[in-house]
C-alpha cells in the first residue's frame, strides 16, 4: 500500500508539473491518476492539520470562496480546490498542490468544497473539524435522485466526531447525523416570507417522526422556513447564528449568537446570497475566528463574477445569472429574483447541459419542476429559448402562461441576440450553466455588440 | 370528470405532478382531487374517471404501500370496472409483489403484478427511453434505483415495448405492466406533456373527444423533435 501511495503522490505530482509547465491548471486529471494507482490516496496523503468541509445543493462554491477569502484577508495562508472539481480527484489535485514531494502539508487551513454526492470517497479520509451543509435541494435527476437519498448518504458517511455547521431553516439539512455536535444559522422573518408554498418543488410537507402536516410559521421559498408539527413535538431547531437583514438597510445583514452582534456588508441582495454569507460568517466563528473579523473580513467580498455579473451597452443592460443545468430550483431562485426587478426585462435561455447534447438527449422532467411561472409577468416582454432543449423550453414556457408573441426560437445561442428588442433602459437577463460559462460570455458579447448597433448615439 | 391524484405531498418528483395538471387543463368541467396521505380518497365515494400515481422517494414508498393496502378491494373493483390508471416511474414497484433491499430484506408491496423490484441504491439508472405503445411512438426517460422482475409465469402483460433504453430491467423488450386500463410504467417525469399521441388516447379511453391539447402546436414540435433524436442511433442510451 506504501508503495501504491509514494508512485501515486510522485506520478501525480509530476503530471500536475507538467501540465502546469504547458498552462494546463491541472485540477482534475493528476487527481485522477492518483486515485487509480492508489485508491486510498485521499486517506494516505498529508492535510493541513485544520480543515473545513463545505457541502450541500447550492451556495457551496459562493461560500468556499467567502470563507477562504476571508481567511486570506486574516492573514491566513489557505490550501483550496476552488479551482478545481469538488470530487474525490479535484481535491486529491488540491491537495497534491498543497503538498511536498513527500506528501506533507504546506498549509495549516484547508477549505474544501465538496461534492455532496462523492461524501463517500471523501468524508471518511480528510478528517474535516467542521463540515458546513448549506442546503439540500432537488438537483440532477440521474445523478442525485431526490434530497432524502442525499441526506442518507452524508448521514452514513460523515464521522462521528465532526462538528456540522447547518441550515436550520432546511428540515431536511438540520436533521442529518443528529448524534454529531453542530450548531445552527438561519435567517429569522423576512418581509415576502410566506405561510403556504408557492412553489413547485415542496420536499418536505410532512413531520417526519409521525408523518402528521407540518405547519410553517414563515416560508421563504420551497420547504425553506420555519415548521412545526401539527400533531407531536417536532420542529425546527433554534438558531446559534441568527441572522436578521437590517430594517432600514437592505444591503446588511445584522447577525447575533450568544456573544455578540456583528453587522455584515451583503455583497448581493438575492436571498440566496443573503444566506452565503451568514453561512460563511457562522463557518469562520465556528473556526475560532473573532466575530468583529469576520463580519469585517466578509464585508470587503465579492461574489465570482462567473455567476453574475453586469455589463451596459446601448443603453441596455446585460445580465449574466447563472441558473445551473439540470437544477430545477437553482433556476427557479433565479427566475424568481429576476422576475421581482421592476424593470422591463427580455430573457435568453440557454441553461443546456452541452456535454450532455453530444452524447445523449438530456431529461428535460426537472423542467417541469422548476417555476418558470415567475417569469409570466408584464415587464418580461421576450423569452429567447436557445440551444439542445430549445423546444421544450418553449413549451415548457407555455405551460407557465406565457403567450407566444413573447416567445422567440434560435438553436443557435449566439444568434439568440438577433430575436431581441434591445430597447435602451431595459434589461436583458442570460440565464446559462456552469456547462456554458464560457458560451455565455460570448452570448453576452453578441447581445452588447447587436444593443450597440441598434442603439447608436 | 374526476381526476384523483393520491399523495401529492409524497409523490411530486420529476415534474410529474403536471400529468395530472395537463389533463385537467385539457378537460372542460373536470375536477382535480388532491389527496393527502391521511385523507380519505375520492374513488372511495365517487365516481372517479382516472387515478393517477407518481415517483416517491424510498421512504414514501413505504407510506403509500399502507396507504393503499387500506382501500385495496375497491382499487381491483375499479380495474375491473375500467377506471383508467396511470402510475409512473417508482410508483409502479407498489404493484409489485414485493420490493428487496440491498441486504435481501423485502418490503411487501400490494401484489396486483406478479412482479419484484431489486433496489440498488448505489447505482442508478439513467436513460432515454424509446418505446411502442400499441401504434404510438412513447418517448420519455428512466432514472431509477431498481429493476424490475418476473416472479414466474405466467408473463405479466407490458405496457410497452422497448426499443431503445431499458425494459423493466436492462436488455428486457417489455416495459411496464398492464390490467385493462391500468398502466404502470417505470418511464418517469411528465409522460403525458411528453406523448400528446399517448394522452389523447388516454382521452379517449376517458370518453372525451371534443378537446384541444393544450400547447398544442410546441408540446407536438417537441414531441416530434425528441422522437427522431430518440430514433438516432449517435445519441446515446444510457447517462
Amino acid at each position: 500500500m506504501r508503495l501504491r501511495y509514494i508512485a501515486a503522490l510522485w506520478i501525480g505530482k509530476s503530471i500536475r508539473t507538467v501540465m502546469r509547465l504547458f498552462g494546463r491548471n491541472a485540477t482534475f486529471l493528476p487527481g485522477r491518476i492518483a486515485v487509480a494507482i492508489c485508491p486510498s490516496f485521499l486517506s494516505l496523503i498529508g492535510k493541513p492539520p485544520r480543515v473545513i468541509a463545505i457541502t450541500g445543493t447550492n451556495g457551496k462554491t459562493t461560500v468556499a470562496n467567502l470563507v477562504v477569502n476571508s481567511l486570506e484577508a486574516l492573514g491566513i495562508s489557505v490550501l483550496n480546490n476552488s479551482y478545481g472539481s469538488n470530487t474525490a480527484t479535484g481535491i486529491s489535485c488540491a491537495l497534491f498542490a498543497g503538498s511536498t514531494w513527500t506528501g506533507k502539508p504546506k498549509k495549516d487551513v484547508a477549505v474544501l468544497e465538496v461534492d455532496e454526492r462523492s461524501a463517500m470517497h471523501i468524508f471518511p479520509h480528510i478528517n474535516a473539524e467542521l463540515i458546513v451543509v448549506t442546503n439540500l435541494f432537488r438537483d440532477s435527476i440521474m445523478r442525485n435522485a431526490h434530497p432524502a437519498y442525499i441526506a442518507g448518504i452524508l448521514d452514513a458517511n460523515i464521522p462521528a466526531n465532526t462538528k456540522l455547521l447547518l441550515n436550520a431553516d432546511d428540515l431536511i439539512t438540520c436533521r442529518i447525523a443528529p448524534s454529531n455536535p453542530r450548531a445552527y444559522f438561519g435567517l429569522r422573518q423576512m418581509d415576502g416570507d410566506v405561510k403556504e408554498c408557492i412553489n413547485l418543488i415542496n420536499d418536505f410537507q410532512i413531520c417526519p417522526k409521525c408523518n402528521s402536516e407540518l405547519i410553517y410559521d414563515y416560508r421563504r421559498y420551497h420547504h425553506i422556513g420555519r415548521a412545526h408539527c401539527s400533531s407531536c413535538d417536532f420542529k425546527s431547531p433554534d438558531y446559534n447564528y441568527s441572522g436578521q437583514i437590517n430594517p432600514t438597510d437592505s444591503t446588511a445583514l445584522t447577525v447575533s449568537d450568544s456573544g455578540s452582534s456583528q453587522s455584515i456588508k451583503l455583497p448581493g441582495d438575492s436571498v440566496f446570497n443573503i444566506y452565503n454569507t451568514l453561512t460563511a460568517y457562522a463557518a469562520l466563528c465556528e473556526f475560532g475566528i473573532r466575530s468583529d473579523e469576520a463580519a469585517n473580513a466578509l464585508s470587503k467580498a465579492e461574489l465570482p463574477k462567473t455567476r453574475y455579473n453586469e455589463v451596459e451597452a446601448g443603453g441596455v443592460r446585460v445580465i449574466m445569472h447563472m441558473g445551473k443545468e439540470r437544477n430545477a430550483l437553482a433556476n427557479s431562485r433565479a427566475f424568481d429574483y429576476v422576475a421581482s426587478r421592476p424593470e422591463e426585462k427580455e430573457l435568453i435561455l440557454m441553461m443546456n447541459g452541452l456535454g450532455e447534447a453530444k452524447v445523449w438527449s438530456e431529461n428535460i422532467c426537472w423542467l417541469y419542476d422548476c417555476d418558470f411561472e415567475f417569469l409570466n409577468k408584464d415587464n418580461i416582454t421576450r423569452v429567447v429559448s436557445t440551444g439542445a432543449r430549445a423546444l421544450d423550453y418553449s413549451a415548457r414556457l407555455r405551460f407557465a402562461g406565457l403567450p407566444p408573441e413573447k416567445l422567440r426560437y434560435s438553436k443557435d445561442e449566439l444568434k439568440a441576440p438577433n430575436e431581441l428588442i434591445l430597447k435602451p433602459g431595459t434589461s436583458v437577463y442570460i440565464f446559462y450553466g456552469t456547462d456554458s460559462i464560457d458560451l455565455a460570455y460570448r452570448v453576452r458579447d453578441a447581445v452588447c455588440k447587436k444593443a450597440g448597433e441598434i442603439n447608436k448615439p | 370528470m374526476i381526476i384523483e391524484a393520491l399523495y401529492p405531498e409524497l409523490c411530486n418528483l420529476y415534474g410529474e405532478a403536471m400529468n395530472a395538471e395537463y389533463l385537467h387543463r385539457t378537460v372542460q368541467d373536470c375536477e382535480l382531487v388532491k389527496t393527502s396521505l391521511k385523507m380519505r380518497p375520492a374513488f372511495l365515494d365517487k365516481d372517479v374517471d382516472f387515478i393517477y400515481l407518481g415517483s416517491m422517494t424510498e421512504t414514501g414508498q413505504e407510506l403509500a404501500i399502507p396507504a393503499l393496502r387500506e382501500h385495496y378491494q375497491r382499487i381491483l373493483e375499479l380495474i375491473d370496472t375500467g377506471t383508467v390508471f396511470l402510475v409512473t416511474g417508482n410508483a409502479m414497484e407498489l404493484f409489485g409483489t414485493y420490493i428487496e433491499n440491498e441486504d435481501g430484506t423485502q418490503i411487501k408491496a400490494l401484489g396486483l403484478f406478479d412482479l419484484h423490484s431489486k433496489r440498488q441504491m448505489m447505482r442508478r439508472y439513467s436513460s432515454i427511453y424509446l418505446g411502442t405503445f400499441d401504434t404510438i411512438d412513447i418517448v420519455g426517460f428512466k432514472s431509477q434505483f431498481a429493476h424490475i422482475y418476473e416472479n414466474s409465469e405466467p408473463p405479466v402483460p407490458a405496457l410497452f415495448e422497448t426499443r431503445r433504453g431499458a425494459g423493466r430491467a436492462p436488455g428486457q423488450k417489455e416495459e411496464g405492466a398492464r390490467i385493462n386500463n391500468f398502466f404502470a410504467t417505470s418511464v418517469l417525469g411528465p409522460l403525458l406533456i411528453l406523448n400528446p399521441p399517448f394522452t389523447r388516447y388516454i382521452l379517449s379511453l376517458l370518453g372525451v373527444h371534443s378537446y384541444t391539447l393544450p400547447y398544442e402546436q410546441e408540446i407536438l414540435t417537441a414531441y416530434n423533435a425528441r422522437l427522431s433524436e430518440f430514433k438516432d442511433p449517435k445519441t446515446g442510451v444510457e447517462y
